[in-house]
């Protein structure tokens, strides 16, 4: 009964619903055709004023038979066209021209310079009129100009009836689901309903409660667990509607975070990334974009490649990937420097982002290579110097070769003076090759050192003899300062040889006639520092921070060429290092450097110990 | 009359076995250390032949080379240089200028006294 009287409710409203919803569209389509109307009259009524009253008024010479007002309305401008009058001041029509079946009320007095309208309500025609009307500019008598319309009836116009149909429609089918949905929610609640008037009732006849006392205790206890199960039923929904919108939630943050973890990591990557679409138009670009190209991240997105990029290399590259040619399906790697950053280079790798059968556009990867295009040139510079070095001591050993040939035979002196400069060629080439063997030695990781207990003194003393010939050549005065009772070191004696040689030698090299080079050592509560201190060309900050660096060279800038390869800080470094030790430098341009090695001492030694 | 020739080399082993060896063939030699010294030498006396290094310390073999013949442009006396440096750049400059050319080093002074005889031989060379 209640379920019928809801179903009733609803039809009714949906009813009313519609009935609202037409009646509002109905309005507002008379407004509109009411509006349309007004506009219309007037301007017909203001434009047809404004021409000479003997061009509208029919001439009875013949030149104008039905003057002009009866040639332009008599086309019937508007389907609600009524007449159209030219009247006197008496109220005489001059001029008249009506749509059939429509009888010409009356003229108005007219009082105003200006076009009006009226309103002329249906008596002698059925239909209401809206007539609009204006003085006409005439010279002998006051005229007035009458347009009528008929009113819009605001019917409903057919060609909009499948539209409101359509309207009814869908309210009429959202109603029955409604009530569906609704009766399913409250089925449970409704049979509560009536289990409770039944009791009511039963408990209201006071004749039958004694023997209904029993059954009624039953029926409150059924009504009971009902209203639980109910409740319990609801409870349960309402935990899945929790836990449905806690996972959603949940999945939502869940994703947030992902998407925002894979940019953080896009960010961090040490290389610039820059996605474009198909068309060609970036649309992601990380931070590091800026540093490497000289470009703003914001410049990149905003703008087409052709604005932001200079790199004609890249621009290529980039215009290579647009649209899904051939070369979309192929990786693409160039170098070049970026005209935004000079000394800079940079390996701008291009891929197709492609996944699931799907195109996303290209993924450009932009890489800092300097260090290894310098390190490249650097490579091919040493190759070229080494061939050089090897070359300038066979030059002066083939030439000594010849002259001991042609002349050697005659004069004893030419003989010695050859044979020792073809000795000392012949040492400064082993230097290099060894140096050269060493290197490659340390990085095959070849080189181990094998560490024994060294009495430094003596090692310091022999690498000081060895030094001291070349030092006299140049003119340069090499100093020994190392007490006799120096902690015994533990280390490889010919590798530490190796490093101390070319220390020595460095600072032999990068030194002018007349200066200093001092090797001494000091011994503090843990360690032992030898130090290697030149009074020589010194180095600028720049220099120093990569002196130690494989074939790098200090850039010469005085009158004497130095011959370094490169290799011997580097050796000395490597060699202190695989010590435990470290190598420090202090420098300054123009005023000498000291190289120091820091190594561990070594704890006192046992009795009997062996001392290399 | 003896034939002079002007070495240039800031190596000091270079200028004292061709020196030897020259002066043995009958040349009369003088020496400079690089460039600078090079055009001192020359301002007091033109050598009919000069042999000169290229990779100096101060002024190089390249600079000398230009300075000699746009300090001289009337002096066509044959230019030796010597590099162990064969790049095409090289080749480019020497290309350049006039009565310029290459020995290759390591350069063999028997070599030299061969290229000297020769030039000297042909009488439509300049200085010859």
């Amino acid at each position: 009964m209640k379920n019928n009287r809801i179903g009733l409710i609803l039809v009714v409203s949906s009813l009313a619903v519609i009935a609202l919803v037409v009646t509002l569209m109905l309005q507002r389509q008379h407004a509109e055709q009411a509006e349309q109307l007004r506009v219309q009259g007037l301007g017909s009524v203001r434009a047809l004023a404004a021409l000479p009253a003997s061009v509208l008024l029919p001439q009875p010479d013949g030149a104008n038979q039905s003057g002009v007002l009866g040639s332009v309305l008599a086309q019937r401008d508007h389907p609600g066209f009524a007449y159209a009058v030219i009247s006197a001041q008496d109220g005489r029509s001059l001029a008249e021209v009506a749509s059939p079946g429509t009888i010409v009320p009356p003229a108005a007095p007219l009082d105003l310079a200006g076009a009006d309208e009226r309103s002329v309500a249906p008596g002698q025609n059925a239909r209401a009129i809206r007539e609009f009307r204006a003085p006409l500019a005439s010279a002998d008598a006051r005229l007035q100009l009458r347009i009528g319309y008929f009113e819009p009836q605001g019917l409903l116009d057919l060609k909009d009836l499948p539209f409101y149909a359509l309207i009814a429609l869908a309210v009429f089918l959202l109603v029955p689901l409604i009530y569906i949905v609704i009766k399913r929610e409250m089925a449970p609640l409704a049979a509560l309903g009536e289990q409770l008037k039944t009791l009511g009732a039963a408990q209201a006849q006071p004749n039958t409660a004694l023997v209904a006392g029993q059954d009624a205790d039953q029926d409150v206890r059924g009504l009971a667990g009902k209203l639980n199960r109910y409740l319990d039923h609801t409870s349960a929904r309402i935990r899945e509607l929790e836990q449905d919108s806690i996972a959603s939630m949940a999945s939502g943050r869940l994703l947030e975070y992902g998407s925002n973890k894979m940019q953080a990591v896009l960010q961090c990557l040490p290389d610039g990334l820059l996605v474009l679409d198909p068309a060609g138009e970036v649309t992601f670009a990380t931070g590091k974009i800026e540093p490497l190209l000289g470009v703003p991240v914001a410049e990149v997105l905003s703008q087409p490649v052709e604005a932001w990029c200079r790199d004609p290399e890249l621009r290529a590259m980039l215009a290579r990937f647009r649209g899904a040619g051939l070369d979309a399906r192929s990786q693409m790697t160039i170098e070049f420097n970026p005209l935004g950053v000079p000394g800079k280079r940079l390996w701008a790798t291009a891929q197709a982002l492609t996944g699931h059968s799907m195109a996303y556009g290209t993924l450009v990867v932009l890489r800092d290579a300097t260090r290894e295009h310098l390190a490249r040139q650097a490579g091919n510079d040493f190759v070229a110097h080494v061939a050089h070095e090897l070359k300038s001591p066979l030059n002066v050993i083939g030439m000594y070769g010849e002259m001991l040939a042609d002349v050697g035979n005659d004069d004893a002196a030419v003989r010695v003076e050859a044979i020792n400069v073809i000795q000392d060629e012949v040492e400064r080439m082993t230097s290099l090759v060894n140096n050269l063997l060493n290197v490659s030695k340390l990085e095959m990781g070849s080189m181990r050192p094998e560490r024994h207990r060294v009495k430094l003194d003596d090692l310091l003393r022999d690498a000081w003899q060895q030094a001291r010939s070349r030092a006299d050549a140049k003119g340069i005065r090499l100093d020994l300062q190392v007490a006799r009772e120096l902690a015994a070191v533990s280390v490889d004696k010919d590798m530490f040889r190796i490093a101390l040689n070319n220390l020595l030698n460095n600072a032999i090299k990068y030194n002018q006639q007349g200066g200093s080079v001092t090797l001494s050592a000091e011994e503090g509560d843990s360690d032992v520092v030898i130090a290697v201190r030149d009074s020589g060309i010194g180095m600028t900050p720049e220099d120093r921070e990569r002196v130690t660096e494989k074939f790098f060279r200090v850039r010469e800038t005085g009158e004497e060429q130095r011959g370094g390869h490169g290799l011997g800080l580097y050796l000395s470094n490597q060699i202190v290092e695989l010590h435990h030790g470290r190598l420090t430098i202090d420098s300054e341009l123009g005023h000498g450097s000291v190289f120091s090695i820091h190594l561990k001492k070594m704890p006192a030694l046992a009795e009997g110990g062996q001392v290399l | 009359m003896k034939k002079s020739i002007l070495l240039v080399d800031d190596e000091p082993h270079v200028i004292r076995v061709l020196r030897l060896m020259l002066e043995r063939e009958g040349y009369e030699v003088a020496s400079a250390n690089d460039g600078n010294e090079a055009l001192e030498k020359m301002a007091a006396r033109r050598p009919d032949v000069m042999v000169s290094d290229i990779q100096m310390a101060g002024m190089d073999g390249r600079e000398l080379c230009r300075t000699v013949r746009s300090r001289y442009p009337d002096e066509t006396f044959p230019v030796f240089v010597m590099t162990s440096m064969t790049a095409s750049q090289e080749r480019e400059w020497v290309r350049e200028l006039v009565n310029v050319e290459f020995l290759e080093k390591p350069l063999s002074p028997r070599q030299l006294i061969a290229r000297l005889t020769t030039y000297f031989a042909t009488p439509e060379n300049p200085h010859a």
